[in-house]
């Protein structure tokens, strides 16, 4: 039942796409199916609901917005997307990411496929996310869409910049939690980082990074940023929230002592557009 | 204590070298410590830092919750382990047992793991209580199933490997379904002495001071078991009762340590070891030393980690593993230790072994074989393969069933060749280290490139595998490849192999999805040339081995009988040695090091009544085989769309099932 109303959908979806000025001639690829959540995100953020995506409980969790489709099959884990399933869904299409380790030719085989070209390093991640969008969109046949995400994303990041401006702003360092004793601090290299240009935010962390941008560290290291504002993305486990509290070390780290910690709803650091955005509202919401 | 204590100078003999064991690494690492200190706060305020500090001042912060948490954890931990391994040394009268071996680390994990996913609020107050409550578990699972025994080592720490298997494939399993929620426990995993101001050390003192008591108040009643069950008992005691408590010591000790800090591996195994070396005959002695030397020890260690270029970043559990092992492998040839009785592991009715079984056993496989391409799941449920989708659906499914299939044979014939080369029951190729010394070529192949060249891959297990087996051959040589010492220097390999790979883990590199699957034992990745290469070199190696028939029936026989017999050991050895290297380093590569068909399929073609040589290899290929493309086939279908890797469905089903097989046959 569901896979019918969810065709009929897709249908229509596809053609209102094509109904569109600058629209091509060549069907766009309306059974999309996304391996991860980067590219999830990204075909969701163009109006397109994909058939199915990896991981749905997952990205329910950690990435959020924007909301995937009810009728979204799940595809099994990330690492391990079912190509029995796939076969079956029969799709136009494959959006995937690298730097998972997957072997693209198990993909290319049952559908085209497109990579997003995320964990590369070469590009800054923002600009990337930029690219790749607009790239989607041709394929998708949705060139418009694509144009008018990367322009809402600007203009509500420029928002959030104008908003943060009216006040004068401490630089800020943006954390996840994991255990309480170590953090995941977000730095050169990663999207996060790129949002924060954008808005006009300092980041305190200038600490080296990985190649995703972020680097793992004991929560001492965290002395070395002075007192900015701590940024620190949900979701936090529970118990982590509690013995985190109770460690003297936490209490006393001049930036939770002085500059109170604020927790954000889930941002996806290795996401797209949509995800930046997010990222920018939150902050600015204060 | 005071007896002790009166009695040491009396037995000068060992005791310099003692003092020389704890005071070198101690030394070195007070050095160290001052010599950080010193950058990073006067002198002067050390003392006013330390009793009140200005928490203000970032420095003291650092200084007073950071540091000095860190040095004294690191002590800490160090000396629990080493009282915890002395006592369950002594105890279990084996030299191999510490937490890793006899499951204590993989229950603790697994309690905390579970406790992670699903309950959390257990975690609230802390972990220690679940870390004991799954600690205490397994090594409990693992005393009943060595009773039947009395407590073999050999029986011990094949129990403590089936169990930490079970559980520690449980616990992948679980981190597997669940890979953005773990981050926590991968960092854990790796044993971080990372600290968050005092709240370990305070945890920690008071447990460690009344384990030191209880270990000191049970020294008499411990000593008594060196005598025979019997001779104990006649003496007014009660074995059991001296063994179950010597095991809660040691078991809370262990677990404590997981749950503060994770897994640190080696240094209940070293210290214990490095302190008999030195010359801590006498169990009081051990008592007082073993621990000294496993706070010298860590601390040392993670002071080392600070210090050393591009170690930064590593946990001192992963470092202990790497620093360990080397020493312990090199301090092999100079430990002695008791010769064993290598008694029949499982024992086993005698069947008849003429061609039924073996023909009926084939047919199973073929059947299983067939149900695994045909039978399978999709969007409408469970169906058999419509011969519209074979061609497509044969393509998906065909390379995982050949290379499961190819896998569990390899495994199986490189454990019957190394079990019957070996006359150890427990040798296998997990065991010894080889798929360990596989995937460390793997692991540093992607340490060193970001490609998955599968060639490359290869390359880098073959070496790796050899290199391992190498290192365990020529550490083990000077007894000539005595089981106790083959399975020491495999374990040392093994644990430096699985410390790597947690390092990897923890790192977060996205990468390591691949790594996860992969070291669970996926067919995920297979492809048809890897199919086709695991194919190739299963059908050669089961073409091979059965031309080695005459050597594996007589090398069981001991080594004065094949001399006698006119074997030429070394090349024979080397042989076999070479046979076994190609079968698990193509095995791991297509499957992951972890599995247990090694160990288990030889097992349970010998319990079948398959007692020699040839038949012994076709009965345990086939189990081998059937037991992964069934794992392979459950592992793609229970919870669909989700996969399971077929190494941990092997692991997690085969494991209890050996364990019923112990324990039936415990009288």
């Amino acid at each position: 039942m569901a896979a019918l109303t969810r065709r009929q959908c897709l249908a229509g979806l596809a053609a209102t796409g094509l109904a569109l000025p600058g629209g091509t001639a060549r069907a766009a690829p309306a059974r999309v199916v996304c391996l991860e959540w980067t590219s999830a995100e990204m075909v969701v953020s163009l109006g397109l609901s994909p058939l199915a995506v990896g991981d749905i409980r997952g990205y329910d969790d950690w990435v959020q917005g924007p909301a995937l489709p009810q009728a979204t099959i799940d595809l099994g884990s990330r690492s391990e997307p079912n190509l029995e399933l796939l076969r079956e869904l029969r799709p136009d299409l494959i959006v995937g990411a690298y730097g998972y380790g997957l072997d693209e030719n198990s993909f290319t085989r049952l559908a085209p496929t497109f990579n997003v070209p995320f964990y590369s390093g070469k590009a800054p991640p923002y600009a990337q996310a930029q690219q790749v969008t607009l790239q989607l969109g041709d394929m998708l046949g949705r060139r418009t869409e694509a144009e008018n995400l990367v322009g809402r994303i600007e203009a509500s990041i420029a928002q959030a910049r104008a908003r943060l401006e009216r006040a004068v702003q401490k630089p800020v360092c943006v954390v996840s939690l994991f255990d309480d004793r170590h953090v995941r601090v977000y730095g050169a290299g990663s999207l996060l980082q790129d949002v924060l240009d954008r808005l006009g935010l300092v980041n305190a962390w200038t600490g080296a990074t990985n190649e995703w941008g972020f680097s793992t560290v004991g929560i001492e290291e965290l002395v070395a940023v002075g007192e900015p504002q701590l940024i620190s993305l949900d979701p936090i486990p529970p118990h982590v929230r509690i013995r985190i509290a109770r460690s003297s070390l936490w209490a006393n780290l001049p930036c939770v002592r002085n500059g109170q910690v604020r927790t954000i709803p889930p941002v996806w650091p290795f996401g797209g557009l949509t995800a930046a955005a997010r990222f920018a509202e939150f902050v600015a919401a204060a | 204590m005071i007896s002790q204590a009166m009695s040491l100078p009396r037995q000068r003999d060992g005791i310099g070298a003692l003092i020389l064991l704890v005071a070198v690494p101690a030394g070195l690492a007070l050095m160290l410590t001052v010599f950080d200190l010193i950058h990073i706060l006067p002198t002067h305020l050390w003392w006013q830092a330390l009793t009140a500090p200005d928490t203000s001042d970032p420095v003291q912060l650092l200084y007073r919750h950071a540091f000095l948490p860190r040095v004294a954890v690191g002590v800490l931990a160090g000396a629990a382990l080493g009282l915890a391994g002395v006592v369950m040394q002594h105890v279990l009268r084996n030299p191999l047992a510490e937490p890793t071996t006899i499951g204590t680390n993989a229950g603790a994990s697994l309690a905390l793991a579970a406790a992670t996913l699903y309950a959390p609020w257990l975690l609230e107050g802390g972990r220690e209580g679940v870390a004991l409550a799954g600690g205490a578990l397994a090594t409990s699972a693992v005393f009943a199933l060595a009773r039947g025994r009395s407590f073999s080592p050999v029986s011990i720490i094949i129990a403590g490997l089936v169990v930490s298997l079970t559980f520690g494939s449980a616990g992948a399993l679980l981190m597997a379904l669940n890979r953005e929620y773990t981050e926590e426990l991968f960092i854990w995993q790796s044993g971080s002495l990372v600290q968050n101001g005092d709240a370990a050390v305070v945890v920690l003192a008071p447990w460690l001071l009344a384990g030191i008591c209880a270990a000191f108040l049970l020294w008499r009643p411990l000593r008594l078991l060196d005598l025979s069950d019997d001779g104990a008992a006649s003496l007014g005691t009660r074995p059991a009762v001296i063994r179950l408590a010597g095991m809660a010591v040691a078991v809370s000790l262990s677990a404590l340590v997981v749950a503060e800090i994770g897994v640190i591996g080696f240094v209940a195994l070293a210290a214990p070891a490095l302190a008999r070396l030195a010359g801590a005959r006498t169990l009081g002695r051990r008592l007082v030393w073993s621990p000294l030397v496993g706070g010298a020890l860590l601390w040392l260690t993670d002071r080392l980690v600070q210090h050393l270029p591009f170690a930064g970043e590593i946990p001192a559990g992963t470092a202990t593993a790497l620093l360990g092992a080397p020493l312990l492998l090199f301090l092999l040839p100079r430990m002695r230790t008791t010769p064993e009785r290598q008694a029949d592991m499982v024992s086993s009715i005698r069947l008849p072994t003429n061609g039924l079984p073996l023909i009926a056993g084939l047919l199973a496989l073929i059947l299983a074989v067939v149900l695994a391409i045909g039978f399978g799941r999709g969007v409408g449920g469970w169906h058999w393969i419509a011969s519209a989708d074979l061609t497509e659906l044969l393509a998906l499914r065909a390379p995982r069933v050949v290379v499961a299939l190819s896998a569990g044979v390899l495994l199986a014939v490189a454990g019957t060749l190394m079990q019957r080369m070996t006359g150890n029951p427990m040798a296998a190729p997990e065991v010894l280290g080889i798929s360990g010394g596989a995937s460390f070529g793997v692991l540093a192949l992607l340490l060193l490139s970001d490609g998955f060249d599968r060639a490359a891959m290869l390359g880098a297990a073959l070496a790796g595998a050899l290199l391992a087996l190498t290192i365990v051959v020529l550490a083990g040589r000077r007894n000539a490849l005595s089981p106790e010492r083959l399975l020491l220097a495999g374990v040392a390999v093994a644990t430096v192999a699985s410390a790597f790979a947690a390092l990897l883990l923890a790192s977060g590199d996205p990468r390591m999805d691949f790594l996860l699957t992969w070291l669970s034992g996926s067919t995920y990745r297979a492809t048809p040339t890897d199919a086709f290469t695991a194919a190739t070199v299963a059908v050669t190696v089961l073409a091979l081995a059965p031309l080695t028939a005459r050597w594996l029936d007589i090398l069981p026989l001991g080594e004065t009988a094949a001399r006698g017999l006119g074997l030429r050991l070394g090349r024979v050895r080397a042989t076999l040695l070479a046979l076994t290297a190609l079968a698990t380093a193509t095995a791991t590569l297509v499957i992951g090091p972890l599995s247990f068909v090694g160990l288990m399929a030889p097992h349970l073609a010998r319990m079948l009544g398959f007692r020699r040589a040839v038949p012994q290899l076709l009965a345990s290929a086939m189990t081998g085989g059937l037991i992964l493309v069934a794992a392979d086939w459950a592992g793609r279908t229970l919870i669909f769309p989700w996969q399971v890797p077929a190494g941990l469905i092997a692991a997690f089903v085969g494991g209890p099932y050996f364990m019923a097989l112990m324990w039936k046959d415990r009288q």
